[in-house]
Order: structure tokens, then C-alpha cells, then sequence
């Protein structure tokens, strides 16, 4: 998965995996089921490139991974212990047997800050190895408050982090066309795939990467403690494909994103606290498809955004009674 | 002339006739105020480059419809001017969220839920007179209870309350009664979690035994 710097072509060094239910976890097909990647063995061994970049030395880019590692750590209820190896100056590249994290020069990419690919067990779904890379041809810091014109490292991490412990992309962002491209201007996810502008942080996961995560690594607390929408999207009596799915707790402020992922609408939403929800369906028109769903599928955007006319009330590890989110043509 | 007459005299029988029973029930419609709800607007983090508030995806404004229910009463008079009664009341009100100044302009304005409330709890009333007209104060407290309309959450805290009424008598046995207060409750169904101050009106009939 990669993250663009603005929106554009996306470049897919990764093993092109469709998301799941639920969210925004990466996943493989096995036989016609969809088995969520994750790492079962702990702590995540890595390796850090050997290589300075300016303004960034390889000990620098070890203590920012090691620090957005530790921000997913932190997650409550969640335990993915990490262990720095060593540097290496081995690149990072898939099927050597090594997770490596690090720069690489990749002019190719030219909107690509970073990427992250797997090898994976294709009948389990566990992660075998992963590797990061930063694409050097832009300008990077480490700067506690950030720098002006430099890109994060610790942000981009975080996202990158995210992408190798099984997260998908979040569709909780809004965009502009900006430049021949897109432009942030806000986004409630630190998977949301089209970063903030250089100079600016993003070092804090929010509700929607939090209930993500703790679906592919939270245990019984996470499952007894909240709770999930389930319902369709429809439009003229039939199901919308690639609907993003929102429900907003007006309590506390916290929004979770899913996706209608199959032909009739369906959709859930997880990791959702106790109470009442607005539920709100949306088109993915804020980033290019393919960063959320598979693309070859008939994605539908041919709607308005639309507020489901209930509350919607959550219960405790449990599911709320489906819903039917009606949209009507644009 | 005559049957005017036995009328009065009827109601001056009644009026004098004593011993009258120390219990009464009691039941009614009530009306409970609404109120606002609180809550938070959808934010979404703001890429600093492009402002510097939080971008809202939408904004919410909530209140709490004013709820109509039935009340029951059994009171038992201590003294000739002083009672102590309980009361049950059950009323259906509806929690409603207005959705503003949608950023992409999402269709659908409103979300809603049906919030039911049971209220137990007791009184005091002291009565002044004893005429066809009793006017008197109450003051009270009780254990509500609230139920969203999917019985997923529930909600049980305690209420307080004070008012006046007037009894106007229409038989030895039977009164009408109306009632009007105020109720502090410290807990709802609602996005913000405080202290509410309600008023309250009811009326009813009672048969005093």
C-alpha cells in the first residue's frame, strides 16, 4: 500500500490485496474467502536502513519507527511488541526474509512518499515479512514540531505502520483538486492515504485506525466492549457497492468508517462504544478507488451523500439491528 | 326550583359527610418539558496548510422532545392536610439530532430515536383548605429510568421534585387534580451528561376511598 503525496497514479509495489468487512484491514482470498492479514509471531522483528537521507540520519529514522511503533502499541487492549534488529544495508524488498524499514531513492514514484509490501502465508494470512520504504526523492524531518517543506518521518511511518500491522486505507478525509491532483483538507484517520502537506504532523491514531487495529489484534475486552452497525446501502431498491459508511458518536466526537463491500450494499461497522450513532453513506470520491477497494469491482459513485433518518443505538459487544441507508443519483 | 334545591342540598350532605377513607388513587395524562441534548459536531483534523479550525463534516444540534405519558397515585392522608403519596409514571418522548451544514450536502436532515422513561417515587403534599377548591404544594424525589426504543440502552438515575396543584372536588369520592413543578433529574439519555431541571404539568382524576 502506498501513501501519495497528492493524489495522481498510484504505484503498487504491494501485493494488491481487496479489504475486508469491517473496516479498512488488508486481507487475501482464500478458496472464496477473505482471510485478514496479521502477524502471529511477536515482537516484530525489524531491521533500519543503514542509509542518511539529508536531514535524516539512519539512527533518526530508527528513533521515529521506533517511536510510531510504539504510538500503535499503545493502542488500550492491544499488545504488538516490536524489537529493533540492527541497521542493515540490505534495501527493502520483499522475499529476502528480513522486515526492513528505510529510505530508497525512487524518482519513479514522484507522488509516492512511501509504500509498504508483504510476504505473506496465503492460507493463514500471517505475515512473514514486510518492508517499508521512504521514497528519498522528497524532502524529510524529524523535527519534534515539524519542519517547513520537510515530510514527517514519524507521521509517515505511522501510516506505513499501520499499512504492515494490517490496516487498508480509511475513507475519513475530505479533498480538494489542488494542482492537477488532490489536497487534503481535513482527514480523521492516520489512514486516510493522501498525507498532510510537508511541514505538518500526523503522529495520532484516531477512532476509526484504533477500531481498526484492535479488530486484527484486540482480544476479548475489545469484542465485549463495543459494538457494530451492520446494514445496506441502497439505491432504487438495489445494493451500492463501494459505499464509505460512517457512523459519528455525537457524545464523543469519535467517527468509524466502513465500506459496502458486495454487490448488495452490505456493510459493517465495528469498534463502535455503547450509544446512539448517526450513520451517514457517502460515495469514495475523496482519493482515487483503488486506494480503498478493489477497483475492478463496479464501485458505484453515482450518489449523494445521505444521513440515515435514525439514531442508531449500539449495544455492548454486540450488533445493532440492520439498517437500510436509502441514497438517491446525483 | 326543587331539584335545584335537593342539588344543593345533596352537595352540603356530601360536604358534611366525614369519615371519609385516609387512601386515594389516583391517575392522569402528565407533559414533561424537552430539553437540549448536547453533543459534538463531526470534525475531521485539519491539514494545517489549509486552515486552521477543524473541518466539520457536519454539525449536530440535539434536544430531547417534550414527553407526554400516564401517571398513577396512591396517597395516603396523615393528617387532614398533609399527605404522602407514590406515583409511577410512564411517558415516550423522542431524541432528536439535526444535522447542519453537511459538507457535501448529504441529504437527510434529521436522525432520531424514542426514548421512554419510567419514573417511581414519592411525595409530600400539604393541602390548604378543604373546600371544593384545595390548592397545595408538593415536593419529592424518585428513581427514573430511560429506555431507547431498541431497549439497547438504558439509562437509571434519581429526580427531585417540588410544585403546587389545585383539587377541585367533584363527589365525596372523586377530584380532579392538575399539578404543575419542576423535575431535576441527573441522568438521560442524551450526549452530554448533566443535571436537567424540567417542568412538569399533570392532571388528573382521583377517588379518595
Amino acid at each position: 500500500m502506498t501513501r501519495v503525496r497528492a493524489a495522481a497514479v498510484v504505484v503498487a509495489l504491494v501485493l494488491s490485496v481487496p479489504a475486508l468487512d469491517a473496516y479498512i484491514k488488508l486481507g487475501t482470498r482464500v478458496g472464496a474467502n477473505l482471510v485478514p492479514i496479521r502477524w502471529t509471531a511477536f515482537p516484530i522483528r525489524y531491521f533500519v536502513t543503514n542509509r542518511d537521507v539529508a536531514g535524516v540520519t539512519a539512527p533518526q529514522l530508527q528513533q521515529a519507527v521506533a517511536s510510531a511503533f510504539a504510538t500503535w502499541d499503545a493502542v488500550p487492549d492491544v499488545s504488538i511488541p516490536s524489537q529493533f534488529v540492527g541497521f542493515t544495508g540490505t534495501a527493502p524488498l520483499s522475499g529476502d526474509g528480513m522486515t526492513v524499514i528505510g529510505f530508497q531513492n525512487r524518482p519513479d514514484l514522484d507522488r509516492v512518499l512511501g509504500s509498504t509490501s508483504f510476504t505473506i502465508d496465503t492460507v493463514t494470512g500471517e505475515v512473514l515479512e514486510s518492508d517499508i520504504f521512504l521514497n528519498s526523492l522528497f524532502s524529510w524531518s524529524v523535527a519534534a514540531g515539524g519542519e517547513a517543506g520537510g515530510q514527517d518521518v514519524e507521521s509517515i511511518a505511522l501510516h506505513e505502520l499501520g499499512h504492515l500491522l494490517g490496516l487498508g486505507h480509511s475513507a475519513l478525509g475530505e479533498t480538494e483538486l489542488f494542482g492537477g491532483g488532490r489536497r487534503v483538507l481535513g482527514a480523521e484517520a492516520v489512514m486516510f492515504p493522501i498525507a498532510f502537506a510537508a511541514g505538518n504532523l500526523n503522529r495520532a491514531p484516531r477512532a476509526d485506525d484504533i477500531a481498526g487495529l484492535s479488530d486484527v489484534y484486540g482480544g476479548d475486552q475489545f469484542r465485549s466492549s463495543t459494538g457494530s452497525i451492520t446494514g445496506r446501502v441502497t439505491k432504487n431498491g438495489g445494493g451500492v457497492l463501494g459505499a464509505h459508511v460512517i457512523a459519528f458518536n455525537p457524545a464523543t466526537g469519535k467517527m468509524i468508517g466502513g465500506f459496502s463491500l458486495s454487490a448488495d450494499g452490505t456493510f459493517t461497522i465495528g469498534g463502535l462504544e455503547q450509544g446512539l450513532h448517526v450513520v451517514r453513506a457517502e460515495p469514495l470520491d475523496d482519493g482515487e478507488v483503488g486506494s480503498f477497494v478493489d477497483p475492478t469491482q463496479p464501485v458505484d459513485l453515482d450518489f449523494k451523500p445521505a444521513v440515515y433518518s435514525r439514531l442508531v443505538t449500539v449495544p455492548r459487544g454486540g450488533t445493532a439491528p440492520g439498517i437500510e441507508v436509502k441514497v438517491t443519483p446525483k | 326550583m326543587k331539584l335545584w334545591f335537593a342539588l344543593i342540598a345533596l352537595l352540603a350532605m356530601s360536604d358534611r359527610a366525614v369519615a371519609q377513607s385516609r387512601f386515594e388513587i389516583g391517575a392522569g395524562a402528565v407533559w414533561t418539558g424537552g430539553f437540549d441534548a448536547g453533543g459534538l459536531d463531526a470534525l475531521e483534523t485539519r491539514n494545517p496548510s489549509t486552515g486552521t479550525s477543524p473541518l466539520t463534516l457536519f454539525g449536530t444540534s440535539s434536544d430531547v422532545r417534550p414527553a407526554i405519558g400516564a401517571t398513577a397515585r396512591a396517597g395516603l392522608f396523615v393528617t387532614p392536610h398533609v399527605e404522602i403519596e407514590g406515583l409511577a409514571e410512564y411517558s415516550r418522548s423522542t431524541l432528536r439530532t439535526a444535522i447542519l451544514d453537511d459538507f457535501e450536502e448529504a441529504t437527510g436532515t434529521e436522525a432520531a430515536n424514542t426514548i421512554v422513561t419510567f419514573v417511581f417515587g414519592g411525595s409530600v403534599l400539604y393541602h390548604f383548605g378543604s373546600g371544593r377548591f384545595v390548592p397545595f404544594v408538593s415536593a419529592g424525589a424518585g428513581y427514573v429510568r430511560q429506555l431507547d426504543e431498541d431497549e439497547t440502552i438504558s439509562v437509571t438515575g434519581t429526580e427531585v421534585h417540588g410544585g403546587g396543584g389545585i383539587r377541585y372536588r367533584l363527589s365525596r369520592h372523586l377530584s380532579l387534580r392538575a399539578d404543575a413543578g419542576v423535575s431535576s433529574r441527573d441522568k438521560a439519555i442524551a450526549f452530554e451528561e448533566k443535571r436537567r431541571v424540567l417542568p412538569v404539568f399533570a392532571a388528573g382524576i382521583t377517588y379518595r376511598f
